[in-house]
């Protein structure tokens, strides 16, 4: 933990608040940011056409007799505000979203995207506008490449205006995905009587499992239970635990459990042993709403535990 | 203390600050009451004491992650940045805004000289040279531009045109705040695009200059008159914008005794004050472009009138401010 930027090997990056504790965040890669940037894109395109929709009622309403020379002149007067709509559109739709809905315009409210100050702190109204006037210089000389370059040479992967204001965006969607609900849903739990020598697990291994079946990491469940393979056996070796034997009268559903028999054992292992904090009782229903910060161990405490 | 007293003990705190915490976050500011936000601080640094407690000593990661939780939650609670009054707005325009230009006046001169002589060499060229000035701004707009001006005053000034006023306005707006804010995102590119948007407007506004000036009579007065009054607001704006997008550029090109990235964040809010003060000064430009200068009043009148705006706006950034600096 001293050394967060030695260890960096993924997008997350540690943040230490006045008090002393380190936070972690998922910096957004270009992919998620792009999803957002589509999304705003096609709203604030829908927003000009309702503009446009309005202007025309209005100016329909206004002038009932439609001779030509009327609608001449109110087609002008659409076209000057329609212009003015999409400077404001164009130029202060991000600002102010972002600095008014805590940092999440529609489109990255959508992707589970939210833009901080690179110390973690919710992003306010200037460093909102600053980052969004600078997409200019960002989208030069097309495609968002003069952005893209510097993403690739950040290690929070900002682009200029993220730079000179001081800003990151995040990504929101992973955490609590360890305990999603549903993991270890229809698993039984062990029996104290399977068990013979001891009856704990402790904390430490359950976390490494916990790990194991997040739902970010890209893993077969062929490959899953090649790697629950070795702490399945030392937790079996453990508590003393004995798979029990083939059902004589049906030794077909025995034979079909062997295949996962590891991966099926810790999760029965999780739902046992897994203390109940308050946090249980709330993850299932409030989701990731409960909390923005990300916050998950990381790699090197799994590989330092399972070793 | 083990684990299990641990969390018997402390379960309470932590379920009272999830709830408040969660009011925090659903309800407004001025809804929360002293002493709940007292109570907050105080659960926060106590979880904050808990959440290390638990580092320390490996009591699970899935304890260290429900109290990072609660402490991310606090956090986003009691860390946030102060509220911008309406005040606040009224000292920036009337002691900030023109104080900052002030002391950021080499990135103004330097913006000025980039935007004034291409405006007036070209100006002049266009009045000598009518075929370069056809050329570089477009022949067919350019003779566009001197019809329109050599119209009566009053002919220009029809019923059609009133009409359109609400709709020039927005185009105004949009048209040239957009340049302004181009003029300044460019200059994150260390300088170099700011350079060529000011370069390029200033040639191609001194050219169709040139090119008015240069049909006579009824022309010349009728543009100019239209021009001064908002001139004032517009051009200005479009060298602070300029002087913005320079400022930006320092933090990249000389950041002086900064850390680099230290630079990029002090010039990048410094040159967004003085972005922002140019597009209000750019609206205020688009209201009289839009609604006064086409007026069809004496072109006596105006000149009084755009004098004055004049005067107005460079004793606005010479003089504003300066009382409180010296005192």
């Amino acid at each position: 933990m001293s050394d967060p930027q030695k260890r960096q090997v993924d997008t997350r990056v540690v943040v230490e608040t006045p008090e002393g504790v380190d936070f972690q965040f998922i910096i957004a890669g270009p992919g998620t940011r792009f999803q957002a940037w589509l999304i705003d894109s096609l709203l604030k395109a829908g927003l000009i056409i309702l503009t446009w929709l309005l202007l025309a009622l209005m100016i329909s309403l206004l002038f009932p007799n439609n001779s030509y020379r009327d609608f001449e002149d109110s087609l002008g007067a659409i076209q000057g505000l329609l212009i003015a709509a999409y400077f404001v559109l164009d130029w202060f739709y991000g600002s102010l979203f972002e600095g008014l809905m805590n940092g999440q315009t529609p489109g990255k409210k959508s992707a589970g995207l939210r833009v901080v100050r690179s110390n973690g702190t919710p992003v306010d109204l200037m460093s909102a506008t600053g980052r969004n006037f600078l997409r200019t210089a960002d989208m030069l000389p097309m495609f968002y490449l003069i952005g893209a370059m510097s993403m690739l040479f950040t290690r929070r992967l900002q682009r200029l205006g993220d730079l000179f204001f001081d800003t990151m965006v995040i990504d929101e969607r992973r955490e609590w995905i360890a305990r999603r609900a549903g993991l270890t849903k229809d698993i039984e739990p062990i029996v104290r009587s399977e068990c013979p020598r001891r009856f704990h697990v402790p904390e430490r291994s359950l976390s490494v499992i916990e790990r194991l079946f997040e739902n970010d990491r890209i893993i077969s469940d062929a490959r899953r239970e090649e790697i629950a393979k070795p702490l399945s056996e030392a937790l079996r070796k453990r508590l003393g635990y004995q798979d029990p034997p083939p059902d004589p009268r049906n030794p077909h559903t025995y034979f079909s459990g062997q295949g996962l028999k590891h991966t099926k054992f810790l999760l029965r292992i999780l739902k046992t042993f897994s203390t109940d904090l308050p946090a249980e009782k709330e993850q299932p229903r409030k989701g990731r709403k409960r909390s923005r910060k990300a916050d998950r161990m990381t790699a090197a405490d799994v590989t330092g535990a399972s070793t | 203390m083990n684990r299990e007293r641990f969390i018997k003990e402390r379960r309470q705190d932590w379920q009272r600050f999830e709830s408040l915490a969660l009011k925090f976050q659903k309800t407004r500011q001025r809804n929360w009451s002293g002493a709940e936000v007292a109570e907050l601080s105080r659960l926060y640094r106590s979880i904050c004491y808990d959440l290390s407690l638990v580092q320390s000593r490996e009591w699970g990661a899935r304890l260290e992650q429900y109290l990072n939780d609660l402490v991310a939650q606090g956090h986003n609670c009691l860390y946030r940045t102060a509220p911008k009054s309406l005040s606040g707005i009224w000292t920036f325009f009337s002691i900030g805004f023109p104080s900052l230009l002030r002391q950021r006046y080499k990135a103004f001169w330097l913006a000025f000289a980039l935007f004034t002589v291409p405006f007036i060499v070209s100006t002049f060229v266009a009045m000598l040279r009518p075929d370069l000035a056809d050329m570089v701004a477009g022949e067919d707009e350019l003779k566009a531009a001197v019809e329109m001006y050599s119209k009566d005053l009053y002919e220009q000034v029809d019923a059609s045109y009133v009409k359109q006023r609400s709709g020039m306005f927005g185009f105004y707006i949009g048209n040239n705040t957009g340049i302004a804010f181009k003029a300044y995102a460019a200059g994150a590119l260390a300088g170099i695009g700011t350079c060529f948007v000011l370069l390029s407007n200033g040639i191609s506004i001194g050219m169709v200059q040139g090119g008015i000036l240069a049909a006579g009579e009824p022309a010349t007065t009728n543009f100019t008159s239209f021009v001064i009054t908002h001139g004032a607001f517009e051009l200005t704006a479009i060298v602070i914008a300029g002087a913005a997008g320079f400022v930006l550029a320092q933090g990249i090109v000389m950041p002086g005794n900064r850390t680099r990235i230290d630079a990029l964040r002090f010039q990048g809010l410094e040159s967004l004050k003085l972005a922002l003060g140019a597009g209000l000064m750019l609206f205020i430009a688009a209201m009289i472009e839009g609604y006064f200068s086409p007026l069809a009043i004496s072109p006596s009148f105006k000149y009084i009138i755009g004098t004055i705006c004049w005067i107005a706006v460079i004793l606005y950034f010479t003089m504003a401010g300066r009382e409180r600096t010296t005192s």
